[in-house]
């Protein structure tokens, strides 16, 4: 019985996370008739943070401002902005923070770059690490 | 061999160290940098909240310093520094417009009559894009305008007495 019971709360988890990822905050009235132009919304908008809950993207925050810009990207997709003006429109009023993924700048290179560094870093120490296992060894 | 072996622990203590210092510097997280610092105001044109015309920012900024304060009924925040508003108001030399976001005009009315009206002006943001437009993202927001139409602070949160102090220093000091 015990058992089961775990089962059934383990399948309850997996079941919620499954569909947490699907999740988004896109309401029906805010959806584009033009099924490219919202397309393009729904993937401008993943990469817009929300400014109030910071770590979510506007397309799944239900925050007010999120709503607001969701609409804004739509409105300037229909008046026939590209994405790079929709881009450049917010981040002039928000700031590089406002973009989920950060641009590659000077004053962002360490950001990008430290990843390969670690890697790097990390391969020659396996490397050594190895050269002086075979030695001790022989 | 030796050498290289002390590259792990340095790395590591690097970052403690990096993460330790930015633990302690003063910064907030929450508090995102004005990209309109040192930039023009951003135009715009809408309905007043008192008086039965449109108000024209490019007829309001630019001709003395002028205080920016987006406010609503519905934000609590915005009655707490209410009272430092109405300080300002009371001096010379600064014009207060108070732009209402998102708000119902008849309670923003009540709500002026009840805590008394610091705004010279008080342009209505019905729909949010105004606030979009000045790089706002939550309300309260203030910002203070030189006589050059040129957006020189920016504060995000209610007024406290530390930022009241910080903004009259700035009014007194800028052109």
């Amino acid at each position: 019985m015990i058992i089961n019971r775990n089962f059934i709360f383990i399948f309850l988890f997996f079941l919620i996370q499954f569909f947490s990822f699907t999740t988004h905050s896109v309401e029906p009235e805010e959806v584009l008739e033009n099924e490219k132009q919202e397309t393009r919304a729904r993937n401008i908008s993943k990469n817009i943070r929300c400014m109030i809950c910071q770590n979510q993207s506007i397309d799944e925050s239900n925050a007010a401002i999120a709503k607001d810009l969701r609409i804004l990207i739509r409105n300037k997709i229909k008046e026939g902005n590209s994405d790079k003006e929709i881009y450049k429109f917010l981040t002039d009023r928000y700031g590089d923070f406002i973009l989920l993924k950060p641009p590659v700048k000077l004053i962002t290179l360490m950001l990008w770059l430290i990843p390969f560094i670690l890697f790097i870093v990390g391969v020659f120490i396996l490397f050594s690490h190895n050269k002086k296992s075979k030695n001790n060894k022989i | 061999m030796k050498k290289q072996v002390l590259i792990i622990p340095f790395i590591f203590i690097l970052i403690i160290l990096s993460f330790f210092y930015l633990l302690i510097i003063d910064r907030n997280p929450a508090e995102i940098p004005s990209q309109l610092l040192n930039k023009n105001y951003p135009n715009f044109e809408t309905d007043l909240l008192l008086k039965e015309k449109k108000f024209i920012a490019s007829e309001e900024f630019g001709k003395g310093k002028v205080l920016v304060n987006f406010f609503a009924t519905w934000c609590k925040p915005c009655r707490d520094e209410h009272i430092y508003i109405k300080n300002f108001s009371d001096k010379n030399g600064i014009k207060i417009i108070g732009i209402n976001y998102k708000d119902d005009p008849k309670k923003a009315k009540k709500w002026l009559k009840k805590l008394g009206n610091p705004y010279s002006d008080i342009p209505l943001d019905k729909n949010g894009s105004i606030a979009i437009d000045w790089g706002v993202y939550g309300i309260p927001e203030t910002f203070v305008i030189n006589s050059k139409g040129t957006i020189k602070y920016r504060h995000v949160g209610p007024i406290t007495n530390e930022v009241y102090k910080k903004i009259n220093f700035l009014i007194e000091k800028i052109q």
